[in-house]
């Protein structure tokens, strides 16, 4: 008997997944509080309290705010991309699938990463309209460049903890009860060097801190953050990115065999 | 054969303490939302700090002296009871419907102030714990100076607001009720205190349809009767602001009855509400 072949396409699967992930965003705009409500109320608290404190505090209360849009999809959203299946009761059929389960992840998390740069646009244009003048940004184009290498290292920690969340019964804690601790732990609002030293090893301990920095560096003239400057930040966003990617790959594929063979993640 | 003596129909008649007391206990097992133990000691003992010190360094970092970290971080330190108060309560709804049991809710004789009032004690009980907790925060880590004979006057207005808060989380519930979910009305109330109670800004450097809108808000005049607590001022002006908060609390608890009411008999009516 001729065996089929199965054929398929990881891209097609991630865009699928992504599809999928929009359509349920607009279905259920719960979704809508973490990545923009609060962080446009956020911006307008920051930006009342840095009023009157020099032009580039603007750039502060957006960027802390914008981050905060990302951070808030990062958590909660990236949290349910595999929670939801455990939910639906889809974990094992999807896993069943010939695409590896990452690729169905990470179209979900593309989504968190779009829908939070959406918040952030919506947090610069609330935040232009009530200080009546957009920031001043010396290079707007690196700006830009930096601000989605930001995104994209606060999409790997998505990814890890969308891995991570399937071994916990803790994701809502840890959503719920450390989402300002995140904020704080990555500096969001303000340079972590402001923080006592102590919490340093651990805000280093996530990607978007080094990113956030330079792209602090990048846009606010006489910024000081980390002593090592812009490059070295650079450099240690896209090591810290790496290792959570490599993170979440091994842990993904821990995931696939464990389904595989108990069969019981959808037990929660 | 013998027939049995058919009398009218038996009057039931639900003890409201037994009503009550049921509610209070079982609430946080069943229908309030983040109950569980983990939330519980986070919401009081993690909630607080990490917020306040979030909002502390922003003030910090715009170049605010003594006496404006203080205003945040008592305005943090107040504002947390959110989380177990009006967050949590205001999710009994969507648990009910969630369950399946709002049926079995709405045809049930019980007395509905008991079943409310008593949904409410717990979290009242938890935003207490929360609220001390906060400002216990901001005397030790933020240099907020409590004294000692303000702190009769302080408890008994982080109790009226509790208790109105607590009130205006039952509102949400009920709101929620002709809703399909509460999570995100109990999300914009989780922030918009922050904007608009004087948490953060004071009420009035904010423009003055915000001022209105952060007066109907219960936070704010809790918030009120704290500052003023802490501040020592008299008992004359402490008791004006005492009852505003507890009249915010009657007029949220009031509405919430008043909304439960109506959309109770809706959803009899209908038979399309009760469903999540």
């Amino acid at each position: 008997m001729a065996t089929a072949t199965v054929t398929y396409s990881r891209s097609r699967s991630t865009y699928a997944s992504l599809r999928l992930a929009v359509l349920q965003f607009l279905a259920d705009p719960q979704w809508l509080v973490p990545s923009m409500i609060a962080p446009v109320i956020f911006a307008l608290v920051s930006f009342e309290l840095f009023r009157g404190s020099g032009p580039y505090y603007l750039t502060y209360a957006i960027l802390g705010a914008g981050m905060m849009s990302m951070w808030g999809q990062t958590l909660y959203g990236s949290g349910w991309a595999t929670g939801q299946d455990r939910v639906f009761g889809t974990l094992e059929p999807t896993i069943q699938a010939p695409t590896p389960y990452l690729y169905v992840v990470i179209g979900r998390v593309l989504w968190n990463v779009v829908s939070g740069l959406i918040g952030g646009l919506i947090v610069y244009v609330v935040i232009v309209v009530s200080a009546g003048s957009p920031p001043a940004l010396p290079d707007p184009l690196g700006f830009a460049l930096l601000f989605v290498f930001t995104m994209l290292t606060l999409a790997s920690v998505g990814v890890v903890f969308a891995a991570f969340y399937v071994y916990t019964r803790y994701a809502g804690f840890i959503q719920n009860i450390g989402e300002f601790a995140f904020y704080i732990g990555t500096g969001c609002m303000f340079p972590v060097i402001l923080l006592p030293f102590v919490v340093t090893p651990f805000a280093l301990v996530l990607p978007p801190t080094w990113a956030l920095d330079a792209l602090r560096y990048l846009s606010i003239p006489g910024y000081q953050g980390f002593g090592w400057g812009v490059y070295w930040d650079l450099l240690g966003a896209l090591g810290t990115t790496a290792v959570y990617l490599a993170i979440a790959g091994v842990v993904f594929r821990r995931v696939e065999r464990h389904v595989l063979e108990e069969g019981n993640l959808s037990d929660y | 054969m013998a027939i049995a003596n058919v009398r009218g129909p038996a009057t039931y008649h639900s003890s409201f303490w037994r009503t009550l007391w049921t509610n209070a206990v079982m609430a946080p097992r069943t229908s309030l939302g983040f109950m569980r133990l983990d939330f519980v000691l986070g919401t009081v003992f993690v909630v607080p700090l990490t917020q306040m010190a979030f909002f502390v360094f922003v003030v910090k970092l715009s170049g605010g002296g003594a006496s404006e970290i203080a205003f945040t971080a008592i305005g943090n330190a107040i504002a947390t009871v959110t989380y177990p108060s009006v967050f949590s309560v205001c999710q009994t709804t969507d648990s009910e419907k969630q369950q399946g049991t709002m049926e079995h809710l709405l045809v049930s004789p019980t007395n509905r102030l008991a079943l409310y009032l008593g949904r409410g004690l717990i979290p009242i009980l938890i935003s207490l714990a929360t609220a001390a907790m906060g400002l216990v925060y901001a005397a030790t880590l933020f240099g907020v100076v409590i004294p000692l004979g303000a702190i009769p006057a302080l408890a008994v207005s982080v109790t009226l607001t509790a208790f109105a808060m607590v009130a205006f989380g039952l509102l949400l519930g009920g709101v929620a009720l002709y809703l399909r979910t509460s999570i995100i009305l109990g999300n914009i109330f989780l922030f918009v205190g922050l904007l608009l109670a004087g948490v953060n800004v004071p009420l009035s450097d904010l423009p003055t349809p915000l001022q209105w809108a952060g007066y109907a808000l219960p936070l704010t005049w809790g918030l009120a009767g704290v500052r003023a607590a802490i501040a020592g001022e008299s008992l004359v002006s402490l008791e004006w602001i005492w009852g505003a908060v507890a009249l915010a609390a009657i007029i949220s608890f009031g509405l919430a009855m008043s909304l439960w009411e109506y959309f109770e008999r809706r959803a009899i009516t209908t038979g399309s509400i009760a469903r999540f």
